[in-house]
């Protein structure tokens, strides 16, 4: 189940690549238990009332064991419940809300949650040693989970948010956002800014001046990819690296059937959400929903997918993901 | 399929229940609202707000609905000085800020990330049961606002808000109170839109700001523009209809082996071509109005 229709539907179309090449994969290897495996794609539309119409389509009438989905955690959270209370298996592909560790037996995150990636950023930013650190993210549940998990995490390891400022997206302008920043002083600025929001930050924080102080960029690559390189000349960041070390041929196979590189970071998650699924149902030997999740528990101790190596803590969240230390040079990201 | 059914009938009333509630403000009163699904966000925020604060669901309710009148006056308050559309327009921005207030005041409302985990109502029953029970609630919830929809528009009581509607400076001349004459149907219409959030929260067991954005209240709008406006059976019906192609599209996709995207585009044709058929070839809708006591 994903958002082919609304505000998310680029997301959710690429998210549709990813599920197609694993589904030919996985056929093409004989599919699960002898049979052919068979992915129903339901659109959620983007909306909690549609999403809920396409999780209880999958339930009630296909009655499928395992539902894959969806993009954003307004919609995870809701139809994750309804799964886990009608004992079939959710595996998150996409949402990062820490909210999703309470959902309980049967729902899986594929997906590192915003606590794991903040406490990188956290140590990262500790180590470079920046110890008092500003931050600005967009108001919504991503960007405030990215604020408020930060804190904690740079407060834990011994750093100090002097400020935080959720911006709202689509402005023309962040300079006050900017200024008000300034004024406490930091060490570092911790931004996260999808790209067009990206551009308008750096460059405005270049003509105040702002970036003779270091700059910090909570997934860099989406950050800064509209950004003049100028205005983005020296900064540091992480990156989550959605190609892990067995990814290769996977990027390949995107390559060859689609004719471009990835769209977003989102394909790769929903690729190796059909092949666990289909690693666990064979696994399993069967399509009983609890023998599944046996399985998959039993897989999560250290599954070698394209995002990398896919290990579930006690919660069945992902515990953690190859992140990369980056920073730019010259307009382009380069390991550091 | 049987038990989605019943999923697709709950939603159905719950929709009926938001587009009679909007029907009473823009079809008898002539009040033309556009930002309507704020008052359905009293309702749910009620709801979430008692939960997280473990007040139980009949303060949640009682919450909600108090919440929904004071904006419903609120909304009233503005009518009197400002003309039909920019009156439309300032109710527009008051969803909005209010969808913005609750995407930011984390203290209160979760923030952006909403508040999940609310129970389902007759949870404790196992299913079919509390599914069934849960649509009987809607259905009957429905049937009761839509009895008490018929009886405010038929008599007196409902010329006047025509009158209102058609020739407020008449209305006025006649000695009607048009500022009293306004507030009435938006309390009662909030107070039904809450209801419906009430019971949508507990449905969905999540509640967030991305439930409110204004392309809810259009869709409110398209079922009664489908359905007939001024009309309270073509209010649900609209509404049934709606709810039942958007929910049954992915069927004809099943049974035909088309791929997923058609669904999207098929949604987006459904409620955007269907809005403009009835608009350019039958606008009175499905049901039309019945004036004088006949169809006109």
């Amino acid at each position: 189940m994903i958002p082919l229709s609304g505000a998310s539907a680029t997301i959710g179309a690429d998210q549709l690549r990813g599920i197609e090449i694993a589904t030919e994969e996985v056929n093409a290897k004989g599919g699960v238990l002898g049979q052919p495996l068979k992915v129903i794609v339901e659109d959620s539309g983007g909306r909690p009332p549609s999403a809920l119409d396409a999780a209880r389509k999958l339930v009630t009438v296909n009655n499928v064991p395992l539902v894959i989905g969806e993009y954003s955690s307004g919609n995870t959270l809701p139809i994750g419940q309804y799964l886990v209370q009608q004992k079939r298996i959710h595996l998150n592909p996409a949402s990062t809300s820490g909210l999703l560790r309470d959902l309980g037996e049967g729902h899986f995150s594929l997906v590192g949650l915003d606590h794991v990636t903040t406490k990188f950023a956290a140590d990262d930013i500790m180590a470079q040693g920046w110890r008092k650190a500003v931050i600005i993210a967009p108001n919504n549940a991503f960007g405030q989970g990215v604020i408020e998990q930060f804190t904690k995490h740079f407060k834990a390891a011994g750093g100090q948010v002097l400020a935080s400022i959720a911006y709202p997206e689509g402005q023309t302008t962040y300079r006050r956002e900017l200024q008000q920043l300034a004024q406490a002083k930091p060490d570092v600025f911790v931004y996260s800014a999808y790209s067009r929001e990206g551009a308008v930050i750096n460059r405005e924080a270049s003509e105040l001046g702002l970036n003779e102080t270091p700059w910090y960029g909570y997934l860099l690559s989406m950050s800064t990819a509209d950004s003049d390189p100028k205005t983005k000349q020296g900064q540091y960041g992480l990156e989550v690296n959605y190609i892990g070390p067995n990814g290769g041929a996977y990027q390949d196979a995107y390559k060859k059937k689609y004719g471009e590189d990835f769209r977003t970071t989102w394909n790769g998650y929903t690729y190796d959400a059909v092949k666990i699924a289909a690693a666990a149902i064979n696994k399993a030997g069967s399509t009983d929903p609890a023998a599944i999740g046996a399985a998959l528990k039993e897989l999560g101790k250290g599954y070698e997918g394209a995002t990398g190596q896919i290990t579930f803590d006690a919660n069945r969240m992902r515990d953690s993901q190859p992140y990369l230390k980056m920073k730019v040079d010259n307009g382009k990201l380069v390991l550091r | 399929m049987f038990e989605f059914l019943i999923h697709v009938s709950t939603m159905a009333c719950l929709f009926g229940l938001l587009a009679l509630s909007l029907n009473l403000q823009v079809g008898f009163a002539g009040l033309v609202n556009f930002g309507h699904i704020a008052l359905f966000g009293c309702g749910t925020y009620g709801a979430a707000i008692a939960f997280a604060n473990q007040w139980g669901p009949l303060a949640g309710l009682l919450l909600g609905g108090a919440a929904a009148a004071l904006l419903a006056l609120a909304f009233a308050r503005l009518g009197r000085n400002l003309g039909a559309d920019y009156w439309g327009i300032a109710t527009l921005s008051i969803a909005e800020i209010l969808r913005t207030f609750a995407t930011n005041e984390q203290w209160l409302t979760g923030g952006a990330q909403g508040i999940h985990g609310l129970p389902m109502l007759f949870g404790s029953l196992p299913t079919p049961w509390g599914p069934l029970a849960t649509l009987a609630l809607c259905a009957v919830l429905l049937a009761a606002c839509w009895a008490l929809c018929q009886r405010l528009v038929n008599g007196r009581y409902g010329l006047a808000l025509k009158l209102l509607r058609e020739e407020p400076q008449l209305a006025s001349s006649l000695g009607y109170d048009l500022a009293a004459l306004r507030r009435t149907p938006l309390v009662i219409s909030g107070l039904i839109a809450a209801v419906a959030g009430f019971l949508f929260a507990h449905y969905a067991t999540f509640v967030g700001p991305d439930q409110l954005y204004s392309a809810e209240t259009f869709l409110i709008w398209s079922m009664l523009i489908v359905g007939g406006l001024g009309n309270n059976l073509g209010a649900v019906a609209g509404a049934f209809l709606m709810q039942f192609l958007l929910a049954y599209v992915p069927f004809v996709k099943d049974a035909l082996g088309l791929p997923s995207e058609f669904v999207a585009a098929m949604r987006l044709t459904l409620v955007g071509g269907g809005l403009l058929a009835f608009l350019l070839w039958r606008t009175q809708g499905l049901i039309p109005e019945r004036i004088g006591g006949r169809h006109a």
